[in-house]
């Protein structure tokens, strides 16, 4: 099992310009606090307009930040909005490959289509098609990767014969995911050959049984891309300390605060229906089921708070039902404060990180 | 910490329904027809959005037309105004104004569910291409919408979000929560079309409405319900709501 970071960069009000920069400085230096523990990845989302909840539209900034001053970690570029109006997919081929190379070969492709109204229809795009462009583009960049000459025409966007420059530095390409929210994306993600990029906390049972069937249609798929990227990922939330009621209590903290900023926002199914966002799609709601107040035992189980030994039981059920990477959320709104952060990373590190993959990191 | 309303009470003092307990009945309202508006308005409503609650990013407001054909007191058309906010994690929409099409409906809706009532006229037709409707009072139209060039669509996905009105109860200001239950029969969806609305007329002088977003309609056995939750206007829902039953 690999552990990595997931970035939405939260920012509490009152909103300074220094109160933005202290976020990203924190996540800088928490993410070369895991490069050197061995973390294998971080990933930072693409979100426009959602205030307090996340303050990061332009990830790849942010990651080749993080790739300039680590060494070794994989730098997740995603989720990118595969939506015209967002992100041009010729822009979206350049900047990663730009990324990849600055990154010397680090990067990871997260795609995915937006869940809120908040933002697409700041971007004045229509939810009832989101899903077909995010199709048409992902089947696009790999072929804007690799080949000397690339030509479109489609339903989205098109293009005449040009070389786009420069291809990224990985061969064949970057490995490509699809963020996974809605109920049946992890298919379609397995039908591409594409990794599943859980963004819901879910309960045991529920992932167990989704990332079978993803298991088994993947074996099956015609991959947009050059190699089949046979992996799941989760996401969770980490809170490490030694007293584990105390861990788990200020983690609690730090998963309801993101919880209520999460809620905040409209998501589509909210306010507009279509049948583009099935009910039980939606982030926010599948993140409350999971840390809100009617959350279940069960599903608290699964989250990474507390002390060492209830932290390396819940990964080693997620590792049991078939899970190959978990990308934490270490803070929210800046709850806990940088030393402590730090320090929960190291313990995991120390702790928690031998007991997976043979003790190797 | 999202932001929270604004609204300060004493400007609404003297008009609150008055309710005359919390031991509501339920009432059963089967074939109703529900016309629904969504519409993004502009910044400046927290002053209208009591301080328990947090306002959507971004602001906006949802119209509701409802048949009831059959009730206790007998077939009534309901429309209300609904500022969407949060109540903690929950979606809710305040209701600013409302109107009912019989005196025994205005003052139930009043005195039961805290609904801020007003008797008017309330028409809801169906055409081919467009499900509409008008609402007057004391002569003057006050609001008319439609929900243009309709599509079939599933009932799962509609979602109607729970109501929370503002009224007295034993003489102190309450939140009250309205959830009824849904069964859709039929349902579609369209462009939400505004063609009038006097904000004035639904105790929101200052609503501005800036970017239509969806209009949906259906067909539903639905309710009123008892109450089950009640909260202080003034206290953030996560300390200040008490359960009733």
């Amino acid at each position: 099992m690999k552990f990595g970071l997931f970035y939405e960069l939260s920012v509490p009000r009152p909103w300074t310009r220094e109160s933005e920069r202290t976020v990203y400085d924190n996540a800088l230096e928490q993410v070369k606090l895991a490069d050197e523990l061995g973390f294998d990845q971080v990933w930072a989302v693409e979100h426009h307009f959602l205030e307090e909840y996340s303050h990061c539209p332009a990830p790849e900034l942010f990651l080749t930040a993080c790739a300039m001053v680590t060494r070794r970690i994989r730098v997740g570029f995603g989720i990118v909005v595969c939506v015209p109006e967002f992100n041009h997919p010729i822009k979206i081929a350049e900047r990663t490959a730009v990324l990849d190379i600055l990154s010397g070969g680090r990067v990871e492709v997260g795609t995915g289509r937006s869940a809120t109204w908040t933002e697409l229809a700041g971007f004045n795009a229509s939810p009832d098609v989101t899903k077909k462009s995010w199709d048409e583009f992902v089947r696009c960049l790999p072929r804007m990767w690799t080949s000397e000459k690339f030509e479109f025409e489609g339903e989205f966007w098109s293009m005449p014969r040009r070389t786009i420059l420069p291809k990224v530095y990985q061969r064949p390409h970057p490995p490509m995911w699809v963020a996974v929210t809605s109920p049946g994306t992890e298919l379609d993600a397995a039908d591409r050959g594409l990794g599943s990029l859980g963004l819901t906390f879910g309960q045991f049972a529920e992932q167990e049984k989704r990332i079978a069937e993803y298991r088994r249609r993947i074996q099956l798929c015609e991959p947009v891309g050059e190699f089949v990227n046979d992996q799941v990922s989760t996401v969770n939330f980490l809170y490490c300390g030694e007293d584990d009621a105390i861990a788990l209590k200020t983690g609690r903290q730090m998963a309801n605060h993101f919880n209520y900023l999460a809620a905040q926002l409209i998501s589509v199914r909210e306010t507009y229906p279509s049948k583009s966002y099935p009910s039980l799609g939606l982030l926010p709601q599948l993140r409350r089921q999971a840390t809100g107040p009617d959350a279940s035992e069960q599903a608290g189980e699964g989250l990474c708070l507390g002390g060492p030994e209830r932290i390396t039981r819940a990964l080693k059920r997620w590792e049991a039902c078939g899970v190959d990477r978990v990308n934490f959320l270490v803070n929210t709104a800046e709850t806990i404060p940088q030393a402590e952060v730090l320090a929960s990373l190291r313990l995991f590190g120390k702790e928690v990180m031998p007991a997976f993959n043979g003790g190797k990191s | 910490m999202p932001v929270f309303g604004e609204l300060e009470l004493e400007t609404l003092a003297g008009r609150l329904p008055a309710m005359k307990d919390l031991d509501t009945e339920a009432w059963e309202l089967p074939k109703a027809e529900i016309l629904q508006l969504a519409c993004e308005v502009a910044d400046g409503t927290r002053v209208l959005l009591p301080r328990a609650l947090h306002p959507a990013i971004p602001e906006y407001v949802t119209f509701v037309v409802t048949r009831y054909p059959e009730s206790p007191v007998g077939p009534f058309n309901l429309a209300q105004v609904r500022l969407m906010a949060r109540a903690g994690v929950h979606p809710r929409g305040y209701v600013l104004g409302a109107v009912a099409s019989s005196q025994g409906a205005v003052a139930v809706l009043r005195e039961r569910w805290g609904y801020p009532a007003m008797a008017g006229e309330i028409a809801l037709r169906r055409y081919h291409d467009r499900v509409a409707a008008i609402v007057r009072r004391e002569g003057k139209t006050i609001l008319e919408m439609a929900l243009v060039d309709p599509e079939i669509v599933s009932g799962g996905d509609l979602q109607y979000i729970h109501a929370i009105t503002l009224a007295r109860v034993d003489g102190a200001a309450q939140l009250i929560q309205v959830d009824p239950h849904y069964t859709v029969h039929q349902a579609s969806r369209g462009r939400a079309d505004v063609a009038r609305f006097e904000p004035a007329a639904w105790n929101a002088a200052l609503l501005e409405l800036t970017t239509p977003i969806s209009a949906s309609a259906s067909t539903c056995d639905t309710d009123l319900p008892r109450i089950r939750f009640v909260m202080d206007p003034e206290t953030p829902v996560v300390r200040g709501t008490r359960k009733v039953r």
